[in-house]
C-alpha cells in the first residue's frame, strides 16, 4: 500500500512537468517555424506606410490646389451706388452667388476715413441684397469707399477668408 | 308744318357738326389722345409725330470669383530660382466691365522663424524672406525664374497692380519667392496679402 501511495505522489508532478515540456518545444517549434529567413532586423512601429511628404511637388501643388479652391468666392457690387439722401437706402446690389457654398459678411468702409458706414448680416448663399440703407449717416457728396466681402463656412459659421472691392457712394442730398 | 321742318333741318344738321368738331378739338384746337389709349398708332406719310423715349441708366455691377485664402510652401530645394510651390490662383471677371485686382496691403507674421526679416524684392540676404505674385505664362506651370515678378511689401501701404481683366476674362497667377539659406526650416509663417478688385 505504501508503494503505490508513494508511486501516486510522485505521477502528478512527474505529469505536469511532461506536459510544461511538450509546451515548451511546441512553442520553440512554432517559433522556429515562423520565422523567416530574411526577418532578423525589428520593424521600426514609428514607421508610416506611403511616401515621404514633401518629396513629390506635384502632390503637394495638388493639395494646395484644393486648399485654394475651398475659398474661392464669387461676389457682386454695384461699383457705383447712389443714396438720394445720407439716411435714405441706396442700390449696392449684394450678392452671395449660388455656387458659393459660403456664407458671406458685408463690411463697407469709406477710404478717406476709414470709417464702417454699412454692415449686413450673414447673406444666404443664392441670394442677393438690392438696397441698402447705410448704417451710418453721409453727407451729399462722393466717397471712395471699399466692400469687404468675408466669407464664413455654412457648417460652422468659421472665417475662411475675405477680399475687398471698390467701389464709389454718391450721396445726393 | 312740313316745309317749316325740311327748312330748319340743313340748318340743324349743319351746327351739329360744328358741335362735334368743337368737342373733339378741345379749347386749343388741337385734337387730344384719349390718355393712355394709344401706345402707338399709324403716321400719315409726309406728316411728323413725337415718340416718348425713356432711358434707364443701368448700374455698374462688378462680378468676381476669387481666392479668399492663398496657402504655399517655401523650400530650398525646389529647383530655380523661385522656391514656393504654388497653387494655380485662378481670378475671373464675371460681368461685363473690366476690373483689374490690386494688393493695397500685406500682412506678413515671421515670428515662428526667429532672426528672420522679410525683403521687398528677389535678392535676399542670409536671413531673409521675399514673396510675390507672377501671372502665368505657361498653362499649368509654376514659374521657375522670377520675370515679371510683383513683390509683396510686408506690414506697408502698397498700390500693387497684379492683374488685368477684361469682361467676361480670368487670368492665372502664381506665388513666388525666396529664402536665405540661414532662415530656419520646418516652420510656418503667414504672408496675407488684402486684394481688392476695382473697375478699370
Amino acid at each position: 500500500m505504501e508503494t503505490k501511495a508513494a508511486q501516486r505522489k510522485w505521477l502528478l508532478p512527474a505529469v505536469c512537468a511532461a506536459c510544461a515540456v511538450c509546451l515548451v518545444v511546441a512553442a520553440g517549434l512554432a517559433v522556429f517555424a515562423l520565422k523567416k529567413p530574411g526577418n532578423s532586423l525589428e520593424l521600426d512601429d514609428n514607421a508610416t506606410m506611403g511616401i515621404l511628404p514633401g518629396v513629390d511637388v506635384a502632390q503637394r501643388q495638388q493639395e494646395l490646389q484644393q486648399q485654394l479652391d475651398e475659398t474661392m468666392i464669387a461676389f457682386s457690387i454695384n461699383a457705383s451706388p447712389v443714396f438720394a439722401s445720407g439716411s435714405a437706402e441706396g442700390n449696392l446690389m449684394l450678392e452671395n452667388p449660388a455656387n458659393n457654398a459660403k456664407l458671406l459678411v458685408v463690411e463697407l468702409y469709406v477710404d478717406g476715413t476709414g470709417e464702417l458706414v454699412y454692415q449686413s448680416k450673414a447673406i444666404p448663399v443664392g441670394s442677393y441684397i438690392e438696397n441698402v440703407r447705410l448704417d451710418k449717416v453721409l453727407g451729399p457728396g462722393t466717397y471712395p469707399a471699399t466692400a469687404y466681402f468675408k466669407a464664413y463656412r455654412e457648417d460652422d459659421h468659421s472665417f475662411i477668408g475675405q477680399v475687398g472691392a471698390a467701389v464709389t457712394l454718391s450721396v445726393l442730398s | 308744318m312740313k316745309k317749316l321742318f325740311f327748312s330748319i333741318l340743313p340748318v340743324m344738321l349743319v351746327a351739329a357738326l360744328f358741335m362735334t368738331s368743337a368737342y373733339a378739338a378741345g379749347p386749343d384746337g388741337a385734337v387730344p389722345y384719349a390718355a393712355g389709349a394709344y401706345q402707338s398708332e399709324d403716321v400719315p406719310i409726309g406728316s411728323s409725330n413725337e415718340v416718348l423715349m425713356v432711358g434707364t441708366v443701368e448700374p455698374t455691377i462688378m462680378s468676381v470669383t476669387m481666392p479668399t485664402y492663398v496657402p504655399f510652401h517655401i523650400a530650398r530645394s525646389v529647383q530655380g530660382e523661385n522656391k514656393v510651390i504654388s497653387p494655380r490662383i485662378t481670378v475671373t471677371n464675371n460681368s461685363s466691365v473690366p476690373v483689374s485686382l490690386d494688393v493695397i496691403y500685406t500682412s506678413v507674421d515671421l515670428s515662428k522663424l526667429q532672426g528672420t526679416t522679410w525683403n521687398n524684392g528677389q535678392y535676399v540676404g542670409e536671413n531673409q524672406i521675399a514673396i510675390g505674385f507672377q501671372l502665368e505664362t505657361l498653362t499649368n506651370q509654376m514659374p521657375t525664374s522670377f520675370d515679371g515678378t510683383k513683390w509683396l511689401w510686408a506690414n506697408t501701404q502698397q498700390d500693387l497692380n497684379v492683374m488685368s481683366l477684361g469682361a467676361y476674362d480670368n487670368s492665372t497667377m502664381y506665388v513666388v519667392g525666396t529664402l536665405g539659406s540661414g532662415v530656419p526650416e520646418n516652420n510656418t509663417f503667414s504672408v496675407i496679402p488684402t486684394f481688392i478688385v476695382r473697375q478699370a
